[in-house]
């Protein structure tokens, strides 16, 4: 048999069979997904290879761009937002409160609730619940839905996703804080640190790779948020707040573009790995040097 | 088309009381086992319960077929979205319904030239669906649009809807519903109400006879065509503007749950008229069953003799297919016995016309368009559509004729004209700029990248 060098068996009965999966449905959809591209398919098959044309259809589409710098700026809003409400959270949580365990689960709930009952809760609440009670206040504010302009569907989009998944994030971040040794955080205060200082210099440096974590995280979902975009603006108004997998789904399945649809989808890979590989590169750095 | 108008007008006349004999279904004799075959989704989700509850009976009154239907899915999913993976699985459900994406399934589906089922049918509603001669589909029922009316409204302001021809009678019954107190109109911002149906009122206006507005359907197509020139195109926008004068609607939200509210005022009495089609009235009977509510045409010039001035859009929803590349020859035959179940048998019927009731009670409240047809539409408003088509007063729905995805692009532009984000020359040259080059399916061209 070939099987007799035993590091050949041990990969046989250990690794063949998640490589058999990472191929059959990582390697090869990618794979086959990016060779679509080149032809001339129209969702049920394709005839023939034609080249570019699909990458020239998708460049030349503006939309296209719009809604990727749509995307780039809702994910540099929603990953600052949504770090500096977990890692406040978690610093919260971790003082000395007697009822820290209760605000945790508190904090953690919303992640919990699907993203697209999420968003048709908050889109309730931004167009009957707020502006019925600015109407019936009369407030100067809310006066019509945060979700009737461009800008206003921006915030209210950052405010679910944050709502949505600090919570998660929080709890990386508590990770990160109760690993820190006790003896370090005692030296500091012996030494008379302020509890600024000491997070400052002694936990955020400690805790690096906290930080690592959740800024791929958010990055990630910055990029892939499609659930909460879908069931909270729908893309409105006027296809402005569309983020990007949302653009390559209408794209190919409601416009029937189907080549140009998935030129777009290869086109955003580069992008998201792209973000990912820089980010992961710094932040190792930053690990490194800690 | 006056012939065929005619066919629409019997077609729906028949149903006051014309039998024609209609072929027994193929299953009066026994069969030994039953041969499965499936539907994609309900037609409608807002009626899955009662066409549930039609399968429910078509199954054991034979001994052939169980058809099985699967379940609606979410409202975002587009019907490519849905089919494409059930065809790259070789597991395409046997009947799937559809509107725009016709030419698209064309070469998967059977063709029902010459069947029983779509003799039945008034030649002009199988236009949309035959694509190079080959019959594709067969229509649901018709749908109507236009201005939505509360009869009880209308009264009270002393507005006859009857009196209502020009562009200018339509804004003295503005001025007069807002004198007594009342909303005049509501003018949805819904992409879809503005994408596809308002949208339709230019191209239906945009020529007298069918052959003419698809030669304005070529000349956009080509990139040929100069909208701003068009004198229909500008009583289209000068139409727009009215009714976004004396909309109530000042501050759009662009979101679908605008529809529940605007029907909600539409019933209880706060406003007169709202653009909307006869979909709507299952939600105002909801809220108001003693309401009456009627369907009227919009005027889009003030010449009382004008063009389609009189008539109200009344077109096909959807027609089924019936896959013929994943399917089995037994299952199309249960899918085609299933599909004459339901139109011509008298359970079907009423399943087919009665109104719906509450809670999935009822029927589907369609408006009959098969010749022989037994069982008479209910409502108040299926009474009035049906006497636009009598008097031959029906527009055609050009917008079965966009291009897929294309209404989602006419909406955005006309929602953003609505809150004076373009200009009426922006709108103009998007729509101009969304048709350029587009492949001419009514003209049997296929559809490619």
């Amino acid at each position: 048999m070939m099987l007799k060098n035993p590091l050949i068996k041990k990969y046989a009965y250990f690794g063949l069979i998640p490589s058999i999966f990472f191929l059959s449905i990582l390697a090869y959809p990618f794979v086959q997904g990016a060779y679509l591209t080149f032809t001339n398919w129209n969702g049920f098959g394709y005839t023939k290879v034609i080249g570019f044309p699909n990458y020239l259809h998708a460049v030349q589409d503006p939309v296209f761009w719009s809604t990727i710098w749509f995307t780039v700026k809702f994910v540099i809003g929603s990953v600052i937002a949504v770090n500096a409400v977990a890692f406040g959270l978690a610093l919260l949580v971790t003082s000395k409160l007697k009822s820290s365990n209760v605000f945790r689960t508190f904090f953690f709930i919303p992640n919990l609730i699907g993203g697209i009952a999420l968003g048709v809760i908050w889109q309730f609440i931004f167009n009957n619940i707020l502006t019925g009670l600015s109407h019936k206040f009369a407030l100067p504010f809310f006066k019509s839905s945060l979700l009737g302009t461009t800008g206003g569907a921006y915030w209210a989009l950052i405010l679910v996703t944050v709502w949505q998944s600090s919570g998660y994030m929080m709890i990386i971040y508590i990770t990160g804080l109760v690993s820190i040794d006790n003896e370090v955080l005692e030296a500091a205060k012996v030494d008379g640190a302020s509890a600024l200082r000491t997070l400052w210099n002694i936990k955020m440096p400690l805790m690096v790779q906290a930080f690592t974590i959740s800024l791929f995280l958010t990055l990630r979902n910055g990029f892939m948020a499609y659930d909460v975009n879908l069931s909270l603006t729908g893309g409105g108004p006027f296809r402005t707040t569309e983020l990007v997998s949302m653009h390559v789904y209408n794209e190919a399945f409601s416009y029937g573009h189907f080549g140009s649809g998935q030129a777009k989808a290869v086109i955003m890979f580069i992008f998201v790995a792209l973000a990912a590989l820089l980010q992961v590169g710094v932040s190792k750095r930053l690990e490194a040097n800690s | 088309m006056k012939n065929t108008k005619k066919l629409v007008a019997l077609a729906i006349s028949s149903m006051v009381g014309i039998s024609l004999l209609v072929t027994a279904p193929a299953h009066s004799a026994a069969c030994s086992s039953r041969t499965k075959f499936t539907m994609e989704g309900t037609i409608k989700r807002e009626i899955e319960q009662q066409f549930m509850s039609a399968v429910k009976d078509y199954n054991p009154s034979q001994s052939c077929y169980t058809l099985e239907v699967y379940p609606n899915h979410p409202s975002s999913d587009t019907f490519l979205s849905i089919v494409t993976p059930k065809y790259a699985a070789h597991n395409a459900a046997t009947i799937m319904y559809a509107l725009q994406e016709i030419p698209q399934m064309a070469d998967k589906v059977i063709g029902w030239n010459g069947s029983p089922l779509a003799g039945l049918v008034p030649s002009n509603l199988l236009a949309a669906a035959t694509i190079k001669g080959k019959i594709v589909g067969i229509p649901s029922t018709v749908e109507a649009f236009g201005l939505l009316y509360n009869k009880a409204v209308l009264d009270k302001a002393g507005v006859d809807p009857t009196k209502i021809a020009t562009r200018s009678d339509l804004e003295a019954a503005f001025k007069a519903l807002q004198a007594k107190g009342f909303n005049a109109i509501h003018f949805s911002d819904v992409w879809w109400s503005l994408g596809a149906h308002f949208m339709n009122e230019y191209f239906t206006h945009a020529g007298a006879t069918s052959s003419a507005r698809l030669k304005v359907l070529d000349s956009l197509a080509n990139g040929s065509k100069n909208l701003s020139n068009d004198p229909t195109w500008n009583d289209y926008v000068a139409t727009f503007d009215l009714l976004k004068k004396y909309s109530d609607n000042t501050n759009p939200t662009f979101q679908d749950t605008e529809f529940l509210n605007s029907v909600a005022d539409l019933a209880s009495g706060k406003t007169g008229f709202l653009f909307q089609g006869n979909w709507a009235e299952p939600n105002l009977l909801q809220a108001d069953p003693k309401g009456s509510y009627g369907i009227m045409n919009l005027p889009m010039n003030n010449d009382p003799k004008g063009y389609g001035n009189d008539s109200i859009a009344v077109g096909v929803p959807g027609y089924f297919m019936i896959d013929r590349i994943d399917s089995t020859a037994a299952q199309r035959q249960g899918a085609k016995d299933f599909l004459t179940w339901l139109y011509t048998s008298p359970a079907g019927q009423h399943h087919v016309a009665d109104a719906a009731g509450q809670n999935g009670a009822g029927g589907m409240g369609f408006i009959p368009v098969y010749n022989g047809f037994k069982v008479q539409a209910a409502t108040y408003m299926a009474g009035a559509i049906a006497k636009y088509v009598g008097a031959n007063k029906t527009l055609e729905w050009v917008n079965t004729y966009f291009p897929a995805g294309g209404q989602n692009i006419y909406g955005d532009l006309g929602q953003k004209y609505m809150v004076g984000k373009i200009t009426a020359a922006d709108y103009a040259k998007g729509i101009q700029d969304a048709w350029k080059g587009k492949p001419k399916t009514w003209r049997g061209e296929a559809v490619s990248n």
